[in-house]
């Protein structure tokens, strides 16, 4: 049980990631689903941004006086690089449903189904 | 049927991912991995080797240089991804789907909210433009400083270009297309001055005010075009 105190802050992610895909499987309407990836990509950073924190820490700023601990700034920058590739899947994946409507008169997966 | 079965993958995933997650350092801790390898020679040398005191700005302009330049290409290929995907040629209006007018049907803007969203435009704008040129020294950056304005600029055409589409063409195509690939052209150019320079693709100038220079550039080229890459995906979305 103190296992699960002391990370916390990792489960929570999970949790969050499990509310994503659970969204990402179940709803059948396509701007749904691109939601229910969005919440999945804002765990996984909140995970990797959770592993690089410490206890009474400060950013990684180095300035004439700036004293540690510091945070890891490779997590910080890993996900900024991971934020920006999470927007640009967003908006194709946007760009695509304005398609799909366009084409087919419905963003619903089982309206699609039927048609031709 | 659909949500059982997905609860229970879940439940399954859910009880390996924490199984996983427990044995992990604790975090917070400073002697776990992530503290202890790349990330302590970063805090230790990033000042000098990184040249700038903001170490993620450090990583990210200097040390993973070139998957920063990944990173503003794929942006960039996603504005034309979408651009691609929104005007091909098509049937634009399918008949029988129920065809609601916008332009009459749109509730008219408040005056109060219009008004603040100009009152604040500017302070937003020059609050952008501190956090990209101060972004190796403060916390900021070319992409946070590019989000804060292309938000901006989001926000006042929600308001003042929605009620005709051509008036919103501010800018000509031509200047249009060349500040939309602004972050690839100045990191690429910036990256090739490294290369004559210094003899290394993305290196930084070891004169400190040439080095302050060149970071500065490329924050403004990655923040400007990257607002004007975001501006450009709202505009294709909303009129697709």
């Amino acid at each position: 049980m103190n296992v699960l105190l002391t990370h916390v802050d990792y489960i929570a992610a999970v949790a969050i990631f499990l509310v994503g895909l659970y969204i990402l499987l179940v709803k059948q309407n396509l701007l749904k689903k691109i939601l229910g990836l969005n919440i999945m990509e804002t765990a996984v950073f909140a995970f990797i941004v959770t592993a690089g924190m410490t206890d009474n820490g400060v950013p990684p700023l180095l300035g004439p006086d700036a004293v540690g601990p510091f945070a890891s700034p490779l997590p910080h920058a890993l996900v900024l690089t991971g934020i920006v590739v999470a927007v640009s899947i967003t908006a194709l994946a946007l760009a695509l449903i304005v398609r799909v409507k366009r084409e087919c008169g419905s963003v619903e997966l089982n309206e699609l189904g039927k048609v031709e | 049927m659909r949500k059982f079965l997905a609860l229970v993958l879940i439940a399954a995933l859910g009880a390996v991912l924490i199984a996983a997650v427990v044995n992990l350092p604790e975090p917070g801790t400073t002697d776990s991995p992530v503290h202890t390898h790349v990330s302590a020679g970063y805090i230790k040398g990033g000042h000098e080797a990184g040249g700038a005191d903001n170490l993620v700005t450090a990583v990210l302009l200097n040390y993973r240089a070139i998957d920063t330049f990944g990173e503003v290409t794929v942006i960039f290929t996603a504005l034309i991804a979408v651009l691609a995907a929104t005007s091909l040629a098509g049937p634009t209006e399918r008949s029988g789907t129920q065809n609601i007018d916008l332009k009459t049907t749109r509730v008219p803007v408040s005056p109060v909210v219009s008004f603040v969203v100009r009152l604040m435009a500017p302070f937003i704008a020059t609050f952008a433009l501190f956090v990209m040129l101060k972004g190796h020294e403060l916390p900021g950056g070319g992409f946070q400083g590019g989000v804060v304005l292309g938000a901006m600029l989001i926000l006042l055409a929600l308001f003042s270009g929605r009620t005709d589409k051509t008036d919103d063409e501010e800018l000509p195509p031509g200047l249009r297309n060349w500040i939309r690939a602004a972050g690839p052209l100045v990191f690429g150019a910036l990256g090739l001055t490294g290369l004559v320079f210094s003899g290394w693709l993305f290196s930084l100038p070891d004169h400190p005010f040439w080095r302050e220079m060149v970071m500065i550039g490329l924050e403004l080229g990655i923040g400007i075009g990257g607002a004007a890459v975001l501006v450009g995906l709202f505009r294709a979305l909303r009129e697709g």
